[in-house]
């Protein structure tokens, strides 16, 4: 069994703290990506679960085992690092095989196994190759190899794809899945790239300054975020914020920043004269040109009786991003931006009066010190 | 008109570099030639060519034991400042403590001593330990010297090495000691032949330490050369001369060589 436990893990290296308090679960079996921006702690938690870093406080365990002050070489665990780390002075044989040599495996067994984890990665031919000639895709599966070949309990990833071109990094990410499946292994995944953890993960983790901000699967944390962090990280969107004018039941009016009322959803003990952000995802607004002229009270809200709410503004630029057109549109001297389908045949143009529309119950709406607003 | 006197400017350095150089490395010349000297007397430019003075030298029983002093004394000088040089430079590199910024410093000290102020302390000290006159005072005074060195060539090794590929080796199950065999060492290794050979070199050169701390029995080449030329000026000195200069070059070419096998072997991967 190698499922983990992390319990109340923290390290500081001097004065900083690089991770604080991280209690986290790993199924056996999972692929658990760790996502959040650059210095969030994802690395070093990681290097802890490897062993290369002893635990300021806290503890692992690996399957029922505590681990937290076993050494890296004694872990059952294997990484692929962010720049491979192949040694240079090693052919590719010799560099997948390097851990099974550690292991006592007797010579030409290990070359058979390294040959075998080669081909399963598409790089056999390349055996008495120096990685040093290798392209950056060819040492990520040199990398990959050379971990699954101890055949570890539990695989550690950290950002290994981050160093890869795009196009490359959507094949590997197939391919990491793959090799997930067939290997039925622990995988924990470090990255910064939502796309990626969104299309890995089969649970994700959001770390952001040493802490594990929320748990849970893809669709989870992007539907229902923790806190406007998760929020802002997950994708693009658009903030709005004010200050609720009036309560009518478990809806508030919010006097936002562009000089017009909006419906948001409210929790019961939300007071009159509260600051709160909203959050206006691009996909569920819909955008439409205003043509009837006696609708044209500029930057009005409107909020119908079924749950709809919008408001109407200038489209100020349209940019083309390949499969959709974002809109800029201009409310009252603030900015919002909306996605367009390609295919969506409306023509909306720079400089038209739009109409963006969306559903009262899809806003999220945050305190400001970042925390969610619900019942 | 500005591009000639350019070239005219560039002629002009060039000449003069060589001309200091050549200043620089003339006396060497000389050495090798009064070397072959037929007559005494040190002279030069010698007036007949012989090697008798070789065959003196091959002859003395005092010079061929001053050389295998050097020897002993070089060889061990290299083992102790080799193996204290990096482990410090590894230790400093590999694990980043507030100790490292004053190891430096302290490390540097003994190249600031003037060598006849360590070699009358170190004379003082060695006698009250009891080891006057020994290989082993020989060997540590140079040491003190030669590790200096070797601690800077390796650190500025370490600092090249990339730490994630010791992370690696760990992570694959390598514990410490086969992590430095099998995944640092070939990666430093002409990095530890060059200091090894300047430890060597370091040794075999100098003089006023080793003035102060041997005897008849455990003289060096550099003591005995100083103890001859105090009697008489003969060609023999200059054939040590000549095999001191021959050592070094070849030690150099040895480093050279290493470096350069790295050098290539990069360039052409």
């Amino acid at each position: 069994m190698s499922e983990i436990e992390l319990q109340n893990l923290s390290k500081s290296f001097g004065d900083i703290d690089a991770v604080t308090d991280v209690s986290l679960s790993v199924r056996d079996g999972e692929l658990l990506c760790l996502l959040g921006p650059s210095g969030c702690g994802k690395s070093t938690t990681m290097r802890m679960i490897s062993g290369l870093e002893t635990p300021s406080s806290g503890t692992v365990y690996i399957g029922e085992a505590d681990v937290t002050d076993q050494p890296a070489y004694d872990r059952d665990t294997s990484m692929v690092f962010q720049n491979w780390a192949l040694f240079p002075y090693k052919t590719v044989l010799e560099n997948v095989a390097f851990g099974l040599k550690m292991r006592g495996m007797g010579k030409q067994q290990r070359r058979d196994r390294a040959s075998e984890m080669l081909e399963r990665v598409h790089m056999d031919g390349y055996e008495s190759h120096s990685p040093t000639d290798l392209s950056g895709g060819q040492k990520q599966r040199v990398a990959l190899a050379r971990s699954l070949a101890v055949d570890p309990d539990v695989l550690l990833l950290d950002e290994p794809l981050s160093n890869l071109d795009k196009r490359l990094r959507e094949e590997m990410e197939i391919e990491l899945k793959d090799i997930h499946e067939e290997f039925q292994k622990t995988f924990v995944h470090v990255t910064h790239n939502q796309d990626e953890a969104f299309t890995l993960a089969d649970r994700i983790g959001i770390m952001n300054e040493g802490r594990l901000v929320q748990v849970g699967e893809p669709n989870e944390v992007y539907r229902d975020p923790k806190n406007k962090f998760v929020e802002e990280f997950l994708g693009d969107t658009n903030f709005v914020s004010g200050t609720v004018s009036d309560i009518d039941g478990q809806y508030g009016y919010l006097m936002t920043e562009f000089d017009s009322e909006i419906r948001v959803p409210v929790a019961s003990e939300t007071q009159p004269e509260t600051s709160l952000t909203v959050s206006l995802r691009p996909e569920f607004m819909q955008i439409a040109p205003i043509t009837d002229s006696s609708n044209r009270a500029s930057h009005q809200t409107r909020a119908d009786g079924n749950g709809g709410g919008g408001v109407s503004g200038t489209v100020e630029s349209t940019i083309y991003r390949g499969s959709s057109i974002r809109h800029v549109v201009d409310i009252g001297g603030e900015q919002l931006f909306v996605e367009q389908g390609v295919t969506d045949q409306t023509a909306i143009d720079e400089g038209d009066t739009v109409e963006l529309r969306w559903d009262v119950d899809d806003i999220l709406v945050f305190r400001p010190d970042g925390t969610r607003v619900r019942d | 008109m500005p591009r000639n006197v350019e070239r005219l400017g560039t002629a002009a350095f060039r000449i003069g570099y060589i001309a200091i150089f050549v200043v620089m490395l003339l006396p060497l010349g000389i050495v090798v030639a009064t070397s072959f000297s037929a007559s005494g007397n040190l002279q030069f430019p010698p007036q007949a060519l012989s090697v008798q003075w070789y065959s003196a030298f091959f002859a003395d029983v005092v010079w061929l034991r001053a050389f295998d002093n050097s020897l002993v004394a070089g060889i061990g000088t290299t083992v102790v400042a080799t193996f204290m040089g990096i482990t410090a430079a590894f230790g400093l590199e590999a694990h980043r403590g507030r100790f490292g910024s004053i190891l430096t410093p302290i490390v540097i000290l003994p190249l600031l001593i003037p060598p006849v102020i360590l070699g009358v302390t170190l004379l003082v000290y060695f006698s009250r330990l009891g080891l006057r006159s020994s290989y082993l005072s020989i060997i540590l005074a140079h040491s003190l010297w030669a590790t200096p060195l070797v601690f800077f060539v390796m650190q500025s090794v370490f600092q090249r090495f990339d730490w994630q590929l010791r992370d690696a080796g760990m992570d694959l199950g390598a514990n410490p000691i086969r992590v430095f065999v099998h995944v640092i060492l070939p990666n430093v290794k002409s990095g530890i032949l060059v200091s090894a050979l300047l430890a060597f070199i370091i040794s075999l050169q100098e003089f006023v330490m080793a003035l102060f701390l041997s005897n008849y029995q455990t003289q060096t080449i550099p003591v005995l050369a100083w103890n001859s030329l105090r009697q008489s000026l003969t060609p023999i000195v200059s054939v040590v001369s000549t095999f001191l200069i021959l050592v070094s070059v070849v030690g150099l070419l040895v480093a050279a060589l290493a470096t350069n096998i790295e050098f290539v072997a990069k360039r052409l991967s």
